[in-house]
């Protein structure tokens, strides 16, 4: 049964209650929108509601904030926009590729293989660390790279114990979205702040910041990816490998444009995601790179509630997503996938 | 020169074996029909040839070359697809020039062989179009055009006109007819549809549970099948099977079934079966080779559970003893359901089949 068979009073029913809901979720965008728009005097005097009539708008919150006079907005805003563009670019194209491989080819690792990583990783480290004195950074990397040469090398030999297959590795893959990011957060601040000591600067700079949100966007990526490419007709690519199409060639040239509505709805998610980070930028950047959501939260404690400043930061991070979703949506609805198959 | 053989080739996916050993020989430019029911082996055994799978063990051959572990792309083959398989975001003309595009060919010559290919399959209006703008016969032979500008040694079709209408699917299949004989490529064509192998092919592999049941050419297999399976799976309406045995008496060798069956047999059919006298045999006779009862020919009672009249003549259908039975009798004979029925069958149609083996008994070689 749809809404649109209803009849009489069940269809007002339905619709008061459509309308109440859309209420309950306008409102809360029309009051931000109202009040970046007071004087300081027209928030403190108690609420008003329709400009004009209420309360005479004035342009005072978004002069402060374009003038740069509550933080720096213009770098923030790029800081946003470049970082939030160029990690959901990357993180779908990686997590893409990721998920294509993780449908079209059977995977086996070995259980054991993956416990010698872990073993290697964590107590090469803790050996060069603690009884070989090295430095902290330092004894990382030696120890994750003999890690993963050996466990790679080790899924060769004849290992005895389960064997993972697709389903676990991207059950793995999805795990890590699991545990709290602050346990993913302060440890990155830790890694990053060691790096830092050997000359590599990665706290509040735009490749550290980048580099966190590909890894932590791509579980996602993954997980929305797959489905996508398990619903395409594997006889395109079949009918291209015939036809002698090198197995790159395929992907970018086949594969992509046919999950076009896919990829678009993934880095849509992804860059909502990025966009509205908060812990990951609040951690890994303090000056240089900080995103929006650092900046919106910091109208509230810098000198006290003034609301029509945090109203018109709000807005100005909201808006841009607003329009990207509205752009982007008018592309996925195009029936790309119709013709391939009968 | 680009004959296609497989030496013992095996498939197995995890435990099951799908294809158990298969020897298949197919000439240089010959068009060969893979028929058989559905899930016996035909499209895997097409797609080992075409390197979409690798034989679990076994030889491949395409002309004088060893293929079994080459990988598709390099095998020259080219692929007709029973959903088409087109790329969706290509226009027509994008998608049967990609191949060429792809390996570098340049642009002017691409131009050439996507006009000829157009030209070929009346394609020309619709060059510009995407798939999905096109009908289902339109899509198909889209991607036959795909396969020929490649200029393969080898066609493989799996079920290209099993998504197409009835009438369609006749006009399709006379158009592949005719590509074949423009073209001289050799063809290996996978149909579940006997009617579409026996039309098409230059010879018909019929195949059950992975094993080659017959392969021969249409009026072979439909005048000399090996066995019962091929005799029932080729010809429509499909033969009729009457289980019984062969005994002496009134003077010749009769064929006796329960429910009061009795055929004389004609003396030359005698000498040929007389070692299987005594034995539990079946009789296999179609219902073209049936008529309206005639003195000089053996005859068996059917009760008429059914009539199809067809025009030229008419379908009595019902059984013969315990048998299902189908006659073919005259358009103008006034039976009704559950009527007697005196048919008579052609002695030099018979053919009789090992009950438990099923292997064609007293067939004639050559
Ligand atoms: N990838 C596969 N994995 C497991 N079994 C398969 C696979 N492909 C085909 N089969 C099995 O092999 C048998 C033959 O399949 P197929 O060659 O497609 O039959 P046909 O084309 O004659 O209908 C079927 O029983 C099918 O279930
Ligand atoms: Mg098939």
């Amino acid at each position: 049964m749809s809404v649109r068979d209803l009849k009489g009073r069940r269809r007002w029913l339905a619709l008061a209650g459509c309308l109440v809901w859309l209420a309950f979720t306008l409102f809360p965008l029309y009051w931000v929108g109202i009040t970046s728009f007071k004087s300081p005097v027209g928030v403190v005097g108690g609420p008003t509601y329709i400009p004009f009539v209420d309360f005479e708008p004035s342009l005072t919150a978004w002069r402060e904030l374009l003038s740069g006079a509550r933080g720096q907005f213009y770098s923030t805003f790029m800081a946003s926009t470049i970082i939030g563009l160029s990690a959901s670019v990357a993180a779908t194209l990686i997590g893409a590729m990721a998920a294509y491989s993780l449908v079209r080819f059977q995977f086996q690792v070995r259980l054991l293989s993956g416990l010698i990583f872990v073993f290697v990783a964590v107590g090469g480290f803790l050996l060069l660390r603690d009884i070989l004195g090295m430095g902290q950074a330092l004894a990382l990397i030696y120890s994750f790279i003999a890690a993963l040469g050996l466990s790679v090398i080790s899924a060769w030999a004849p290992l005895p114990g389960p064997i993972l297959k697709n389903k676990d590795i991207v059950f793995w893959f999805v795990s890590q979205r699991m545990f709290p990011p602050i346990v993913a957060a302060f440890a990155l601040f830790l890694m990053y702040s060691e790096m830092g000591k050997l000359g590599f600067k990665l706290v509040d700079t735009y490749i550290g910041l980048t580099l966190a949100y590909i890894a932590f966007s791509l579980p996602i990526v993954i997980w929305l990816m797959r489905d996508f490419f398990e619903a395409l007709p594997v006889e395109v690519e079949e009918a291209a490998m015939v036809d002698n199409v090198p197995t790159w060639r395929i992907f970018f040239g086949i594969v992509l444009p046919m999950s076009k509505p896919g990829l678009i709805a993934t880095f849509m998610i992804t860059l909502a995601f990025i966009w509205n980070e908060f812990l990951f930028a609040l951690f890994l950047t303090n000056s240089r790179w900080q995103t929006l959501p650092i900046l919106v939260a910091g109208q509230n404690s810098q000198r006290g509630d003034e609301w029509w400043a945090i109203s018109a930061a709000a807005l100005v991070a909201i808006i841009p997503m607003v329009i990207m979703a509205g752009l982007l949506s008018r592309l996925m609805r195009s029936g790309l996938l119709l013709g391939a198959i009968k | 020169m680009s004959q296609i053989d497989l030496e013992r080739v095996t498939k197995t996916f995890g435990t099951v074996e799908v294809i158990p050993p298969l020897d298949l020989n197919i000439a240089d430019k010959e068009f060969v029909v893979l028929v058989g029911p559905s899930g016996c082996g035909k499209t895997t055994t097409l797609r080992m040839i075409a390197g979409l799978e690798t034989a679990t063990s076994g030889v491949i051959r395409i002309g004088d070359r060893d293929v079994t572990d080459l990988r598709a792309g390099l095998r020259n083959c080219s692929m007709v697809f029973q959903n088409y398989a087109l790329y969706p975001h290509m226009s027509v003309a994008e998608n049967i020039g990609y191949g060429m595009k792809v390996r570098g060919t340049p642009k002017t010559e691409i131009a050439k062989a996507v006009a000829d290919a157009a030209r070929i399959l009346n394609l020309e209006p619709y060059l510009n179009r995407k798939p999905s703008a096109l009908s289902g016969g339109q899509r198909q032979r889209v991607a036959i055009g795909r396969a020929i500008v490649r200029q393969p040694d080898v066609f493989l079709f799996d079920e290209p006109l099993s998504n197409l209408d009835a009438k369609l699917r006749i006009e399709m299949r006379t158009e592949i007819k005719l590509l074949h004989r423009r073209l001289q490529t050799t063809i290996v064509y996978v149909t579940h549809d006997q009617v579409e192998a026996m039309t098409m092919a230059d010879r018909v592999v019929v195949m059950n549970q992975g094993r080659v049941e017959q392969a021969a050419d249409p009026i072979t297999l439909y005048e000399r099948p090996r066995n019962r399976f091929v005799a029932a799976f080729i010809g429509a309406p499909s033969m009729n099977f009457i289980d019984g045995a062969l005994e002496r008496g009134d003077g010749g060798v009769n064929f006796v079934a329960e429910g009061g069956v009795k055929i004389a047999l004609a003396d030359a059919r005698v000498e040929t079966l007389s070692s299987s006298v005594g034995e539990k045999i079946t009789l296999g006779i179609r219902p073209e080779h049936t008529m309206n009862a005639e003195q000089a020919f053996p005859a068996v009672d059917i009760k008429v559970a059914d009539v199809e009249p067809l025009g030229p003549h008419t379908l009595a259908i019902g059984k013969a003893g315990q048998a299902d039975f189908t006659a073919q009798i005259d358009a103008a004979s006034p039976v009704r359901p559950d009527e007697m029925l005196r048919v008579s069958l052609n002695p030099a149609k018979m053919h009789f089949f090992h009950a438990n083996s099923g292997e064609a008994l007293g067939r004639l070689e050559g």
